[in-house]
């Protein structure tokens, strides 16, 4: 009995941590996604203005 | 996992920081200096002379090229990290808590002490890398005073522009380096002091110690809190471990009240924990020396794990920097399993 009730639990723990790491694992996903997309939005919104800059700089020398 | 003791400082460590490569281990002190060390081997490469007071923080830029360190003198320094230079330094009216550098090198975060009179300030600087690093502006890019319970902690969050606080309150908050706005705050994500704020290698999630005893795992972007930590000693510092799925908290009692409680009861340890689980999978004694003599025993004031995730390194109160070394064994070990789980 105590024995099919250990390994009860044990499953029960298995499936737990299984939860735990699909969810951390989902949420890793998403994050990555969408911190790679703001960068992205970002790097769009900083290029120009650093092209624009540098035409300037050419200009003045 | 027997750890290299670094002996070089001669009062309490503040903050210890590796390189982006892991190969060099940075500390800073109460006794006015910092070293830098060979991580492989614990021989010291050099000592950086100049500030006139406790150094309380230190951070190396990704080329490892240039430090920047921040001291009780009320003084923030830039050095050259080869030839031991101070490139220049910049003077405010109260000390400097903490300093760090932005993803891309091109600028430094620094706050000062609430004090006198003076409220805290972060300061953001634009580092110019021309040259030999000594044509810094004076001024800094921009400038604020964080509202509410004094902040001790900063660093840039997940993109540019964004600055991560820990406060005395046990708040964090996220501010935006240009106007000084509170973005977003969680005011309950600590119910003491944060201690220690490291963010994840991507930015997109970061580790608080606290004196209340419990870590925390936060989304950077929301401030939501995904996993705590609980431990019984106050925390003074936790780092997040690459490569693994672990986190490291390193504390303990600080020396007046080791003096008041028995040596069993005071626990310098430093705790490894399953970051997803929550749950302690081992400890390190803070000692070093025969197992059976307790020679040193030591509150940890600051952990750093390598970014190469093959050791980690302790920075006491007894001012020893404590290198360990992972060995075969935390390597092969899956306490829970074959989980796949995401870095």
């Amino acid at each position: 009995e105590d024995a099919a009730e250990e390994s009860n639990i044990s499953a029960e723990l298995i499936a737990h941590r299984k939860r735990l790491v699909d969810e951390w694992n989902a949420w890793r996903k998403r994050v990555k996604a969408e911190v790679a997309e703001e960068r992205k939005l970002l790097g769009e919104k900083v290029e120009p203005e650093a092209e624009k800059e540098a035409e300037e700089k050419e200009e003045i020398e | 996992m027997r750890p290299i003791l670094l002996q070089g400082h001669e009062r309490s460590l503040t903050q210890i920081k590796f390189n982006k490569e892991g190969d060099l281990l940075f500390s800073c002190s109460k006794d006015h200096v910092i070293n830098v060390w060979f991580a492989h081997n614990g021989e010291r490469l050099g000592t950086y002379e100049g500030h006139n007071g406790a150094v309380w923080t230190v951070d190396i830029d990704s080329q490892s090229r240039f430090m920047v360190t921040g001291s009780a003198d009320n003084t923030l320094r830039l050095w050259s990290v080869q030839t031991g230079k101070c490139l220049y330094w910049w003077e405010f009216p109260t000390a400097v808590k903490r300093v760090a550098w932005s993803e891309d090198d091109q600028q430094v975060v620094c706050i000062t002490e609430q004090r006198m009179g003076h409220s805290s300030a972060v300061r953001i600087f634009n580092i110019d890398r021309e040259g030999d690093g000594t044509n810094q502006s004076k001024e800094p890019g921009s400038m604020f005073n964080p509202i509410g319970s004094k902040a001790t902690l900063c660093s840039f969050a997940h993109v540019p522009n964004l600055i991560l606080m820990g406060h005395e309150s046990g708040k964090v908050a996220l501010f935006d380096a240009k106007t000084g706005d509170e973005v977003l705050n969680n005011e309950r994500a600590h119910m003491d002091v944060v201690t220690d704020l490291q963010l994840s290698p991507d930015r997109s999630y970061f580790i608080t110690s606290s004196k209340d005893k419990t870590a925390r795992l936060h989304e950077t972007k929301t401030l939501t809190v995904l996993k705590t930590y609980t431990t019984e000693t106050p925390l003074n510092s936790a780092a997040i471990a690459p490569g693994k799925p672990y986190v490291l908290l390193g504390g303990g009692q600080d020396a007046m009240s080791v003096t008041t409680t028995s040596a069993r009861q005071g626990k310098f340890e430093t705790r490894f924990w399953h970051k997803v689980f929550e749950e302690e999978v081992g400890r390190v004694k803070g000692h070093f020396g025969p197992v059976n003599t307790w020679i040193l025993t030591a509150v940890f004031n600051s952990i750093a794990i390598s970014p190469k995730g093959d050791s980690y390194a302790s920075g006491g109160e007894d001012g020893f920097v404590r290198v360990h070394h992972f060995d075969e064994s935390y390597f092969r070990a899956k306490p829970y399993g074959d989980l796949e789980i995401e870095e």
